[in-house]
């Protein structure tokens, strides 16, 4: 009898399926891989059996019998522990505080330390952790961070250990440490899924893998039995590509040039490691990759809004320290990466979130007043080329589609047809019409002679459209070929650093 | 503190659902029906405390608006008392609608009034007119330049602009007040105040024997320029994108920090401009402690309307009523003149709730 | 300067640091499940009122100081219902506290006392100063820190109370692990509102204690004046011992030291009193400058 058995769990969102009867069944003892990629509904799966969610169809089985679980307090009554991608830890508490904190020893009004110190040695000598007990857990390394969030799991006595991308944030060594302690944890008759999209780690560590793309199981095999080409195979899929647009007829003069640019994250940890390259007039270059490994910081670098090392070039132009208006002067254009966060304001109309990159120059104002005539020409203007279905330049953006909502965006960054143009995510939950219309856009952009830096997600859409696709693994550019020239599966082992790691 | 400002930038979010009266493309009245009821539920309050300290509520109200409205002069004097909140709650909502904090108003308004009353005292050979737009510039930049200083301590250092701005307040009320009893000390006069201001740099009195005054018409001009600025103004569209989704407006290549400066300087212009107008128009004279608390009045007002001009300016010439008449009710009913500001108390706090849910509203939807 | 002066200094230094002190724990409480207390000011009037109006009518100080306990934490309850259930806007209800503390205390002084803005009821006594046994014979040492108010001494025995429960007891633990991270402390099961509302009542009860120190540790004497921004100054000590008991502590003396200068120098020299009045406003607003200056080189060091 399986340990843990989830059958038919189906989940929907307003506008995707996440989950599509999904079924998965991990044995007892077992370090069982949920492989695919980010969007592929692991998480999701996952946040279900941890109570976080509740299925709209499908049943859990734990060792055999039925169980609801309505909340994470519930998951850990069953014994289900999940140590996320963020950390649940107080920084300014101690380790032994963090492990036991809501589940406390007491003696009387005060905490019964001794007893609950002498729990905590039990378990860190049966699975084998060296840890301090007394430090702030602020001062210690991710790695030791991540097993004080395992420590916590086992003092709660969960049997099932979910790890969401635990290596994401570890270094090499620190990953040899947390292989170590999850072999200890198997033999001491621990169960674990190991969510992650890095085939190297399964094959070294895990017993099974269950294969997700697109919210369904494609593939359900022992590792001991395949190879990692086959589990690249299974997580990328087919190569269907939905239509090939043209390549580029001729390619002009470099328009945006990244040379040697490092970046942080807000942490201070790097995210860009020396980066270089240069996109031409008329051309489009995709850059494919796993979500988080330095996308968002390029956008936010070349947009001006983050600090980085090294330079950037537009047109012809140092702008590494121009203000984000001076960039788009300059000629500029982005779609950022989230939509209702950076590039709409939700609250207000269309027409406001049209010339919010022009309301300063004539003829949408002068003399610091807003022409309010030209500004409404101009949102019907765009409502018209674009195809925006709404009654008036007045409609509010937030009661509008997301690909509606997107054409807005289009409509304010290309009509003033840019040198150089960002675009994040451009078709991230967006129909079909919408997404074509989106593909469409760039290219006949590209044709005219924009440089064109499309980051996305969807290996499909960059084999679509891009002239030349390079792949970002941990900041850095690890591979670079023409669409014709490569395949799904080539892209694929490098998105998940196979080749890049040995 | 980031909290704090974007659940004030998102507050005025139901704005545009409730009733959707427009004017040239201005709405006129803001969700009135929740403004009324706010009203009446303030002065629900009112009446259960006057009935627990054992006073009439109904004689009581009935004297604040006998006296407020119950004549010519008791308008003019509404009219009066409105006039420095007319200016203080343009202030903030200006602050409010950019998503800031600002409540250093009231510091802006006690050194505006020291600055007009210094060029009105001290420049007296000057035409009048040149006198009077004299002591209103002066009161103009002396309030604005305060109010950026807390402003510049948040966007470059990060200094709660809460906490900096209500303590300077006291340093400004203090330091007027050492100013009228030290370096421009009038011997001979019993309280702390200046000399009088040369009569062409006063204001001229529209309806006497009431004080009402040319301020209330320069209130009432800056009030409609402060609408005018935020619908129809490249100033105004940058503070209301700020306002709604600053990382919208960063990524759009706005300025966020100009942005949050320009409105920190305009509060203290207006705030100054108030002060000015109590001392050019009223009392002639800069008279230590001489507001009470009329910033946050203010304040109050912005809260009430939720952030649209033209509903402050409405909701402003309420308070005027309630002040004026609240000092006559104290003769006539022997309620003392304090119950206002326990209404007022209780309008923020309504205003404090509903903020709440509509946060709360807003998590349900994402 | 003789020793006498600094000595009588330091004394009234540690007098008039009380009410910032007492307050400032409720502030720190509060800072420490994250909910930014602006309603310290307004509390603390209130507290200052019941204890008067109370202390008179029972014709007994204690009496005054319990009632003062007892309506400051229904009022706090209040706040906290208006804040932590309906999720009302921390940083207006609190406003609105202390517009309320404002406007109902005058009221009801002019309503049920017709006295205006300040009160003095006769038969109101304070409550008891301590004389230290064997400390107040040591020279110097003694007349600083012996003849307080009984409140004084209670001050800093609830500092070190407040250090125990933060580091301590599961309680403190789960407060802190709150306004530290809030989802960790959900997963990890805590009741969060109620540990909020619990912080919120002892900052109420604390702020009680302090308006009381005002009103009834030295003198008898409610005035509406009488707490002049001290709420925000306890909390700008809160700010600049970044939520340790033991700088805040600290941060109340430096802020409690300017104020007795200020006192001296309004008596001793010819200046206008106002000026050295602005000082501790001043320094706390210099200080907190300071503060966030040194936390700004330190970012752009490490950026």
């Amino acid at each position: 009898m399986a340990f843990l058995e989830m059958r038919g769990i189906t989940k929907s969102f307003p506008g995707v399926v996440a989950n599509d009867r999904v079924d998965l069944c991990v044995e007892q003892g077992q370090i069982h891989a949920l492989l695919g990629e980010n969007g592929a509904g692991k998480t999701t799966l996952m946040r279900i059996l941890y109570g976080m969610y509740r299925p709209d169809e499908g049943k859990i089985f734990l060792k055999g019998r039925e169980v609801q679980i309505s909340n994470p307090q519930a998951a850990i009554r069953f014994g289900i522990g999940m140590v996320h991608q963020e950390f649940q830890l107080v920084p300014s508490l101690s380790v032994a505080e963090n492990i036991v904190l809501g589940h406390e020893l007491r003696r009387g009004f005060f905490i019964n330390s001794r007893e609950q110190r002498r729990k905590i040695r039990e378990i860190l000598e049966r699975f084998g952790f060296e840890l301090p007990l007394d430090v702030p857990v602020s001062q210690l390394s991710v790695g030791a961070q991540q097993q004080v969030e395992i420590i916590k799991l086992l003092y709660r006595k969960a049997d099932l250990l979910i790890l969401d991308e635990p290596t994401s944030v570890l270094t090499p060594q620190e990953t040899e440490g947390l292989f170590k302690v999850l072999q200890n944890l198997r033999e001491e008759g621990k169960t674990i899924i190991y969510i992650t999209h890095k085939l190297r780690e399964v094959k070294r560590l895990c017993d099974r893998a269950t294969v997700l793309r697109q919210g369904r199981v494609v593939g359900n095999v022992i590792v001991a039995e395949t190879n990692e080409r086959e589990l690249a195979n299974l997580m990328v899929g087919e190569q269907i590509i939905d239509e090939i647009f043209p390549r580029s007829k001729q390619r002009g003069e470099v328009l945006l040039d990244l040379s040697h640019v490092s970046a942080w994250d807000d942490r201070g940890v790097p995210v860009l490691k020396d980066i270089s390259f240069s996109i031409h007039a008329g051309e489009i270059l995709g850059i494919a990759g796993i979500q988080g490994s330095g996308q968002s910081e390029i956008i936010e670098a070349v947009t001006g809004l983050r600090r980085i090392a090294g330079q950037i070039y537009l047109n012809g132009n140092d702008i590494t320290h121009a203000s984000p208006r001076r960039r788009r002067e300059l000629g500029l254009a982005i779609i950022p990466e989230k939509r209702k966060e950076q590039g709409l304001n939700l609250q207000t109309d269309i027409k406001d979130n049209l010339i919010s990159i022009r309301y300063f120059k004539f003829p949408f104002s002068r003399w610091a007043i807003l022409r309010s005539q030209s500004i409404s020409d101009f949102a019907q203007k765009i409502i018209k080329t674009y195809g925006i279905v709404a009654k008036s330049p007045r409609v509010l953006v937030r009661n509008l589609s997301g690909g509606n909502q997107q054409k807005v965006i289009l409509g304010r960054e290309m009509s003033d047809s840019p040198a150089v143009l960002v675009a994040a995510y451009p078709t991230r939950g967006l129909d079909v019409a919408a997404t074509q219309f989106v593909r469409e856009t760039m290219v006949k952009a590209r044709d005219q002679g924009s440089a064109i830096l499309l980051i996305s997600a969807d290996l499909d859409e960059l084999f679509s459209v891009s002239d030349r696709i390079v792949v970002l693994f941990e900041g850095c550019l690890v591979f670079e070929a023409r669409p014709e020239q490569t395949s799904f599966e080539e892209i694929g082992l490098y998105m998940t650093g196979h080749d890049h790691e040995g | 503190m980031k909290a704090k400002t974007s659940s004030l930038s998102n507050a005025d979010k139901s704005r545009k659902t409730f009733f959707l009266n427009e004017w040239f493309g201005i709405q006129i009245i803001p969700s009135t029906l929740r403004v009324i009821l706010t009203l009446a539920i303030a002065f629900l309050m009112g009446a259960i405390v006057m009935w627990v300290s054992g006073k009439d509520a109904l004689q009581a109200y009935n004297a604040l608006f006998q006296s407020s409205l119950g004549s010519r002069t008791a308008i003019a004097n509404s009219l009066l008392a409105a006039t420095p909140i007319l200016f203080t709650s343009m202030a903030a909502v200006i602050a409010f609608r950019a998503g800031v904090f600002n409540v250093g108003v009231e510091g802006s308004l006690y050194l505006g009034a020291f600055a007009a009353a210094w060029v009105g005292f001290t420049f007296t050979n000057l035409q009048s007119w040149v006198l009077i737009t004299l002591c209103l510039c002066a009161s103009a930049i002396v309030g604005g330049v305060w109010c950026l200083i807390p402003g510049l301590l948040k966007l470059r250092l990060g200094v709660d602009e809460l906490v900096t701005t209500i303590l300077l307040n006291y340093v400004a009320i203090l330091f007027t007040e050492y100013l009228v009893n030290g370096p421009f000390l009038v011997p001979g006069l019993a309280n702390a105040m200046s000399e009088q201001i040369a009569p062409g740099a006063r204001l001229v009195r529209l309806m006497p024997p009431s004080q009402l005054n040319l301020s209330f018409i320069i209130a009432i001009v800056v009030a409609i320029i402060v609408i005018y600025i935020m619908h129809k103004t490249t100033l105004g569209y940058e503070i209301r994108m700020v306002g709604d989704n600053p990382d919208f407006a960063r990524w759009s290549g706005i300025n966020v920090s100009s942005v949050i400066e320009k409105v920190m300087f305009i509060g203290g212009i207006l705030g100054g401009l108030a002060g000015a107008g109590q001392v050019m128009g009223v009392h002639y004279r800069f008279i230590a402690g001489f507001s009470p608390g009329l910033a946050f009045t203010g304040v109050t007002v912005a809260l009430l309307v939720r952030n649209s001009p033209l509903g402050a300016l409405l909701v402003a010439l309420l308070f005027g009523i309630l002040r004026s008449g609240g000092a006559t009710m104290e003769l006539m009913s022997d309620v003392p003149r304090d119950l206002i500001r326990v209404l007022e108390a209780t309008l923020i706090f309504f205003a404090a709730i509903e903020f709440g849910s509509l946060i709360r509203r807003r998590r349900r939807v994402n | 300067m003789s020793i006498e002066v600094v000595s009588n200094v330091l004394f009234s230094t540690l007098r008039v640091m009380t009410p910032l002190l007492l307050a400032a724990l409720a502030g720190l409480i509060s800072q420490r499940v994250n909910l930014l207390n602006i309603a310290l000011e307004g509390l603390m009037l209130f507290g200052a009122f019941f204890a008067v109006i109370f202390g008179a009518h029972f014709e007994n100080p204690w009496m005054g100081l319990l009632s003062s306990v007892l309506l400051n934490s229904a009022i706090t309850l209040v706040f906290a219902f208006a804040v932590i259930e309906l999720r009302a806007n921390l940083i207006v209800a609190g406003l609105a506290i202390n517009t309320l503390a404002l406007g109902l205390t005058s009221f009801l002084l002019a309503a049920l006392f017709d006295m205006r803005g300040a009160y003095s009821p006769s038969g109101l006594q304070s409550l008891p100063h301590i004389t230290l046994p064997l400390v107040s014979a040591i020279p110097v040492i003694g007349p600083v820190f012996s003849g307080h108010g009984i409140l004084v001494y209670l001050s800093w025995v609830l500092v070190v109370l407040t250090s125990i429960l933060l580091y301590q007891t599961p309680f403190g633990i789960h407060l802190r692990a709150i306004g530290e991270k809030i989802e960790a402390a959900e997963t990890a099961g805590i009741a969060i509102k109620r540990t909020q509302y619990i912080a919120l009542l002892i900052g109420g009860i604390l702020c009680a204690l302090a308006g009381s120190q005002l009103a009834i540790g030295d003198l008898t004497l409610f005035n509406d004046s009488m707490i002049n921004g001290r709420g925000f100054i306890a909390l700008a000590a809160v700010f600049f011992g970044a939520g340790q008991p033991g700088l805040t502590t600290f941060g109340c003396f430096l802020f409690g030291l300017f104020e007795a200068i200020q006192y001296r120098l309004q008596m001793a020299a010819s200046i206008p009193p106002q000026l050295p009045q602005m000082l501790p406003y001043l320094i706390v607003v210099i200080s907190l400058t300071a503060i966030s200056f040194q936390k700004y080189l330190k970012d752009r060091r490490t950026v």
